[in-house]
């Protein structure tokens, strides 16, 4: 499974990169996204390394999301709503990254330490606490 | 005697555990609270409240989706939280992650800006009119319970923040809880906007990310809308022309984009913006001065943006196809010298 999607992403970035290489040759202008991320690194032969790299982390992301539960139909244009600096930081942070839910999974005992704090008013996970200060 | 020995002793136990639980950060004193409190600046409210901002109620894990729709149906756009669900909301995560909350305002025709992690900025945003996404830890560095919030107004006699959060529609929360909370969650906060329109507290920094995102899915119209009202405030940023000439290129008006890259190209000298000039002078049929710009793109390149070089290159190829031999036998010496000098 990994490694058909490992192909299929290189295939995917061969196809991308000459596709890259075709097109120079007509009135291609370089996009602002790419004069962002090489003013970001300053270095020679930077917009080459992050294109091919983009090509890469937009298929792992693709993979990413829907081994995660997205649905096949969201996908893609979930995918193509981010920068390449984005997609790869979420192929990056996929599984570590804050999920805003506001759901309480935590266990009797910290429970009962985030019922003071919450009454201290460090935390406020519970809506019947109410701050002392 | 013994009662209250015991007394202590379960009072020491508690604080020792929540020390070891919370580490020392939630001991110390929260400068910003306290520097708001102790000086209001002159010019911010000490009370805002914006009724107005309608009020989502989340369903169970949806409060990302709740919290877009509230500030996308304050930005007068369409706002509706199962859509957004679909755009955000991870299954195995059971929440919704932060880029992908940015994005999915991108595809409803907004731009959300990140403000700066001053409680100040939050506070003058909405004193300007805005609703503001915040992401909270409502829980403990150890035992996170992310959430996010809208933050609709404060009081700061009262030393308390207003907020549309989960299935409240108008949360009261001390000024130093919300603090903590918010500092907990890496102080992530952002203004939703349609294009045209900037947060007043926003970095050009900021601006930009969100701009040049939103170039990304937007109708190209759009997107030069957004770069335009960046390069008002800002007109020294070279990123922001090089986005509007490249959006109004993409929009079909090459002549517009061709005027935008000239500014660009005269005032900061940059490659980026000469190259795409050749490029657009060459498409309107004005060779000559077309390789001008190919001339200059790559005497930029050579001298201080040598990632740019090959793309100059072709681009001042297509200029002068009867000698390719003069410049290109430079080319590899010039590519190398930068590299060798790491």
């Amino acid at each position: 499974m990994n490694i058909i999607a490992r192909s299929m992403a290189l295939f995917t970035a061969a196809c991308l990169a000459t596709t890259g290489v075709a097109h120079s040759a007509q009135a291609v202008l370089i996009s602002t996204e790419q004069a962002q991320a090489v003013q970001a690194v300053q270095g020679a032969g930077a917009s080459d390394r992050t294109q091919l790299h983009a090509a890469l982390d937009r298929e792992d992301l693709v993979a990413a999301l829907q081994e995660r539960g997205v649905s096949v139909e969201q996908l893609r244009a979930r995918v193509d709503a981010l920068t390449d600096a984005e997609a790869a930081q979420l192929v990056a942070q996929i599984d570590a990254a804050p999920a805003g839910a506001s759901i309480i999974g935590t266990l009797f005992t910290v429970f009962i330490v985030l019922l003071v704090t919450d009454i201290l008013g460090f935390t406020k996970v519970f809506p019947f606490t109410r701050a002392v200060r | 005697m013994t009662r209250r020995a015991w007394s202590a002793a379960l009072s020491a136990a508690l604080f020792s555990l929540f020390s070891l639980l919370t580490g020392c950060a939630v001991w110390m004193p929260l400068p910003q609270t306290a520097a708001l409190q102790h000086q209001v600046p002159a010019d911010l409210p000490r009370a805002v409240e914006r009724s107005e901002v309608p009020f989502f109620p989340q369903t169970p894990y949806h409060c990302g989706p709740a919290a877009l729709a509230t500030v996308l149906g304050h930005a007068g756009l369409p706002a509706d939280p199962q859509a957004l669900a679909a755009a955000v909301f991870l299954p195995s995560r059971g929440g919704s992650l932060q880029i992908e909350m940015v994005a999915a305002a991108r595809r409803q025709g907004a731009l959300a800006t990140r403000l700066p992690g001053e409680l100040e900025a939050l506070l003058r945003e909405v004193a300007a009119g805005q609703a503001v996404v915040v992401l909270q830890n409502l829980g403990l560095a150890i035992a996170p319970v992310w959430h996010y919030a809208v933050l609709v107004g404060y009081d700061l006699d009262a030393a308390e923040v207003l907020l549309r959060s989960g299935v409240t529609e108008r949360e009261r929360l001390p000024l130093h809880t919300f603090e903590r909370t918010w500092a907990r969650a890496g102080r992530w906060a952002v203004v939703v906007l349609p294009p045209g329109q900037l947060p007043a507290t926003a970095t050009p920094q900021a601006a930009l990310d969100a701009a040049i995102g939103f170039e990304r899915t937007a109708p190209p119209a759009q997107a030069a809308m957004a770069y335009r009202s960046l390069l008002q405030r800002w007109p020294e940023l070279p990123l922001a022309g090089i986005g509007l000439g490249n959006t109004l290129n993409a929009a079909g008006d090459v002549a517009g984009a061709a005027q935008a890259f000239e500014g660009v190209a005269q005032r900061h000298d940059s490659a980026v913006a000469w190259n795409n000039l050749a490029r657009l002078r060459l498409a309107l049929g004005q060779t000559d001065a077309a390789r001008t710009a190919a001339l200059r793109a790559v005497a930029r390149a050579e001298h201080a943006e040598p990632a740019w070089l090959d793309a100059a290159r072709a681009t001042l190829a297509l200029l002068v196809p009867a000698s390719p031999a003069g410049p290109a036998e430079q080319a590899p010496a010039l590519l190398k010298a930068p590299q060798a000098a790491r």
